[in-house]
């Protein structure tokens, strides 16, 4: 019988190289988040003022704000999000309850797969074929339309996700007892899943949010402010990305305040997205 | 009788009386996929008793109860053959439809599973599906559910909080009084008492002892001692075929089939 003593001493160094690889890999990564976050602050927080929130886009000289750009991303955001959840929930239902291991099941959820990282610009320019080009203009239902693409692969995934957590018994105990197989789902399984389907809703809001490939093709720009969704409708990203280029301090500086906003925003949402889910996991 | 026979049958099933007879299966096989898993099972169990079926891991006694409530249908792939006569009419013939089926025939499970929602709704769920109750009559029902399955006392003062929130063995109480709220007929439990602890198994042999008046029960179990204090008849399986069914006395003390006699001994399982 072998004694057992100390591990060898190959051993302990290929134990302790790996941990200090994890290590730095992970402070490369933190380091490279608190850096993007930091010059955001700094640039960001001087140009955010009340005028960011109460006046529109301005004339390069003149004085002004996001307000038409952070409505026109919410509008547009919140539209998506209505069909992405419609048509990203009941997929995901579809495949976890009625589809799990048949063969269009798996076909689809390739499929999905496959969607969920498919370039945005694509996305855009696919928009822009078939509804833009066809229509003869930019307008905010398109970029919704395009936002709703890039956010519907994300809730279909996540909602399939934690239906199947669910336990097989939870079903069976609901139609032993005489249930129809859809009132089981609605009533019992979506009900236990319900945090983590709302925290793949809010991430993908926040995918959503910060998008600008696909509105470049899509909802374009607009310098006013309008509610108008069948126009070009300004929005967030796009503001950023013209102003960022621009040859004038002023819209960079607001270029900025926009990113900050967005950052914000979006790590907000992520923050909550995280917390619902723990207390998901916790219940 | 001797049941030392020199030549002990193979099997031994017991005819109960038509009189009283609930539920029959005749000539029941079932497949998994390609798998058989019930060969030729008939039996009778009794109304207003309890049955218990007993035999070592795989040998279908789960899988029998899963076909009196058609639990397996929900499953393609699996299928039954055979004859499940509730009252008479046959349950697997396909014009009987499942949902009303499974109202009258409850099964409460392994492992507790609450719903997602509060003491009172997860009692009230199943009566909402097929009746429409006034508020005091739906109060009535899940007390007296509750009462029944004897946890009222212990949740009468937080029928609103989660169904989660109580302990492994009041949601198997809140289980069963789920079952029974619909008023079924038979109430099927499949190892009900596996996931317990010693005092909450003893508080739902209780529960099940008390049933048996109103309810015609069939309870899957490994635990030997617990079919033998509750039942009236058992049955013993093995590899998918009935082996023998008797009055629980009977199967315990005096064994016809060797098969029996060497499992009810300890001589395998």
């Amino acid at each position: 019988m072998t004694a057992i003593g100390a591990p060898r001493l190959s051993r302990r160094i290929g134990e302790g190289a790996f941990l200090a690889f994890c290590w730095l890999a992970t402070g490369i990564a933190l380091l490279a988040l608190a850096a993007i976050l930091w010059s955001l602050l700094t640039q960001g927080i001087g140009g955010l003022d009340l005028n960011i929130f109460t006046k529109s886009t301005p004339a390069p000289g003149s004085e002004g704000g996001l307000l038409n750009a952070i409505l026109g991303s919410l509008m547009m955001c919140v539209v998506a999000m209505i069909g992405a959840v419609f048509i990203g929930v009941l997929a995901g239902t579809w495949l976890s309850e009625f589809a799990r291991d048949s063969h269009y099941g798996k076909v689809i959820r390739f499929l999905n797969d496959v969607l969920l990282s498919a370039p945005s610009i694509l996305v855009g320019l696919f928009i822009y074929t078939i509804i833009v080009a066809p229509l003869k203009g930019f307008s905010g239902f398109a970029g919704s339309v395009a936002l709703a693409l890039i956010a519907a692969p994300v809730i279909t995934r996540t909602t399939e996700d934690v239906l199947r957590l669910q336990p097989i018994a939870l079903r069976e105990a609901s139609v032993a007892l005489g249930a129809p197989v859809w009132s089981t789902i609605l009533t019992v399984i979506w009900k236990a899943a319900q945090g983590g389907m709302l925290t793949g809703a809010l991430l993908a809001f926040a995918r959503i949010s910060g998008e600008t490939a696909p509105l470049l093709f899509t909802a374009l720009n607009n310098q006013f402010l309008s509610l108008d969704m069948t126009k070009p409708t300004a929005n967030l990203p796009v503001v950023i990305f013209n102003f960022a280029l621009s040859a004038y301090d002023d819209w960079r500086r607001l270029a900025w305040a926009g990113a900050l906003l967005i950052a914000a925003t979006v790590l907000t949402v992520t923050v909550v997205a995280r917390i619902l889910a723990r207390e998901q996991r916790r219940s | 009788m001797n049941a030392q026979l020199d030549n002990p049958p193979e099997t031994a099933v017991l005819e109960l009386p038509p009189e009283v007879v609930k539920l029959a299966i005749k000539d029941l096989t079932f497949f998994y996929g390609q798998k058989q898993a019930l060969f030729d099972v008939s039996v009778s169990f009794a109304a207003n008793a309890v049955t218990a079926l007993i035999g070592p891991s795989g040998c279908g006694k789960s899988t029998l109860l899963r076909v009196l409530n058609r639990m397996y249908s929900l499953y393609p792939g699996q299928r039954a053959q055979g004859q499940v006569l509730l009252d008479g009419e046959d349950m697997l013939s396909p014009r009987v439809d499942v949902a009303t089926l499974r109202a009258r025939v409850g099964m409460v499970f392994q492992k507790p599973t609450p719903f997602p929602m509060s003491i009172f709704d997860n009692v009230a769920y199943g009566v909402k599906l097929y009746e429409k109750l006034s508020k005091a009559d739906m109060a009535n029902r899940v007390e007296d559910s509750l009462r029944r399955a004897a946890l009222w006392d212990e949740v009468k003062d937080k029928l609103k909080e989660s169904g989660l929130s109580l302990s492994g063995g009041q949601q198997q109480r809140l289980c069963v009084a789920r079952g029974i709220a619909v008023k079924p007929e038979i109430l099927l439990l499949d190892e009900p008492a596996s996931a317990l602890d010693p005092i909450s198994t003893a508080r739902l042999e209780e529960t099940i002892a008390e049933l048996k008046r109103d309810y015609t029960i069939v309870i899957v179990t490994h635990n030997m001692g617990q079919a033998a204090r509750l039942s009236d008849h058992t049955g013993f399986m093995y590899l998918g075929k009935l082996i023998e069914f008797g009055e629980t006395e009977q199967l315990f003390t005096n064994p016809v089939t060797t098969r029996a006699r060497d499992y009810i001994t300890g001589r395998f399982g």
